[in-house]
């Protein structure tokens, strides 16, 4: 592709950028549906452990990083130890570390200056919808294949109802009870296995998702505490490493 | 309302969870991987992936695991949002169903 194709492309994609926008708040939507539970019993347990309801929406809405809040929730005392939680925290959102490799191909081209306060909204939805639709659309031929404006539509309906339902469980909290009981964990796996599916090439490709997997599993089983997350990621890379010296 | 050591403990983990979101995109920016490596990082977002959601494939609720069954028969032929009411639908009937 020569320069002036790519300035052309560029253009194309800035002229689409509202319809872009829109394309990802509705991308992002069926997700709410999976984030509002969680983010009710995040508030609520956050209450429960003597946060305000000021303290909530800062903790959200500076970190956005569901899990590992979850986590720090379950670790917190008064007052709080700062390096554990920072530690717990480190372990629990180091998966941003490959997501942000996996995306760093597609987001190349962009100025450095939109690319770091863009990756402020980097949550699992956001970047598993982002890049599946960069994947796509890299496929169609269709270049940039990122779409910037997509992503912050995506990201931005998932931070607003992140910080604002964490508050709602905070000031709710006592009110609401177990919103888990009634089936909303199921949304989580269900908006993943579609995006898993949009990544399928095969079998074959998709032998190291099944050792992270099995892997995953047994150290959720056996070892307390979120490094499951880790060990499954880490041991999928590396059976992804030795497959692609079999070829 | 605010108690500064909540406020560091806070600050703390948003500078930690940011510099993970930066870091991915930073280490590799000027970068041409390997083959090798190219492949690594293609499998990487489903390894990812399949991790996180990893503890309900082992769930010890009869009826949660059923439910996954029947989400993930649904993700293999339908698009995200009936697969997400249908998951969660499902989950709802069958943990009412089986307690």
């Amino acid at each position: 592709m020569s320069v002036s194709e790519i300035a052309l492309a560029e253009g194309q994609a800035t002229s689409g950028c509202n319809a872009e926008f829109r394309r990802g708040l509705a991308a992002s939507t069926p997700m709410l549906l999976g984030i509002i539970p969680y983010a009710l019993v995040l508030g609520a347990q956050a209450a429960q452990k003597g946060l305000s309801v000021v303290e909530v929406p800062l903790m959200t809405g500076l970190n956005f990083a569901g899990g590992s809040e979850f986590a720090a929730i379950q670790l917190w005392t008064s007052p709080p130890h700062v390096l554990l939680i920072a530690a717990i925290t480190l372990l629990v959102n180091s998966r941003h570390f490959l997501m942000g490799a996996a995306l760093a191909p597609f987001i190349r081209h962009l100025p450095r200056r939109k690319v770091l306060p863009a990756l402020f909204l980097m949550c699992d939805e956001s970047w598993a919808v982002g890049l599946a639709d960069a994947q796509r659309r890299a496929a169609a031929g269709m270049r940039p294949a990122f779409s910037l404006p997509f992503y912050l539509g995506a990201g931005l309906s998932v931070y607003l109802a992140w910080v604002a339902f964490t508050t709602c469980g905070a000031a709710l909290g006592p009110v609401l009870g177990d919103v888990e009981k009634y089936g909303f964990a199921m949304a989580f796996p269900a908006v993943f296995l579609v995006l898993l599916r949009g990544m399928w090439k095969g079998f074959a490709a998709a032998r190291p998702w099944l050792v992270s997997l099995v892997v995953a599993a047994l150290t959720y089983l056996v070892v307390p505490g979120a490094w499951y997350v880790a060990a499954g990621a880490l041991s999928g890379l590396v059976a992804a490493w030795f497959l692609a010296g079999d070829k | 309302m605010i108690d500064p050591m909540t406020v560091l403990a806070i600050l703390a983990m948003a500078g930690v969870t940011y510099l993970t979101r930066i870091g991915g995109y930073v280490m590799l920016k000027n970068r041409t991987l390997s083959p090798r490596a190219t492949a690594v990082m293609e499998a990487a977002p489903g390894c990812v992936l399949i991790s996180v959601i990893a503890p309900d494939f082992v769930s010890k609720n009869p009826a949660d695991l059923a439910a996954l069954a029947i989400t993930l028969l649904a993700a293999t032929r339908l698009s995200m949002l009936p697969t997400v009411v249908i998951g969660v639908g499902s989950a709802g009937v069958l943990r009412w169903l089986l307690g």
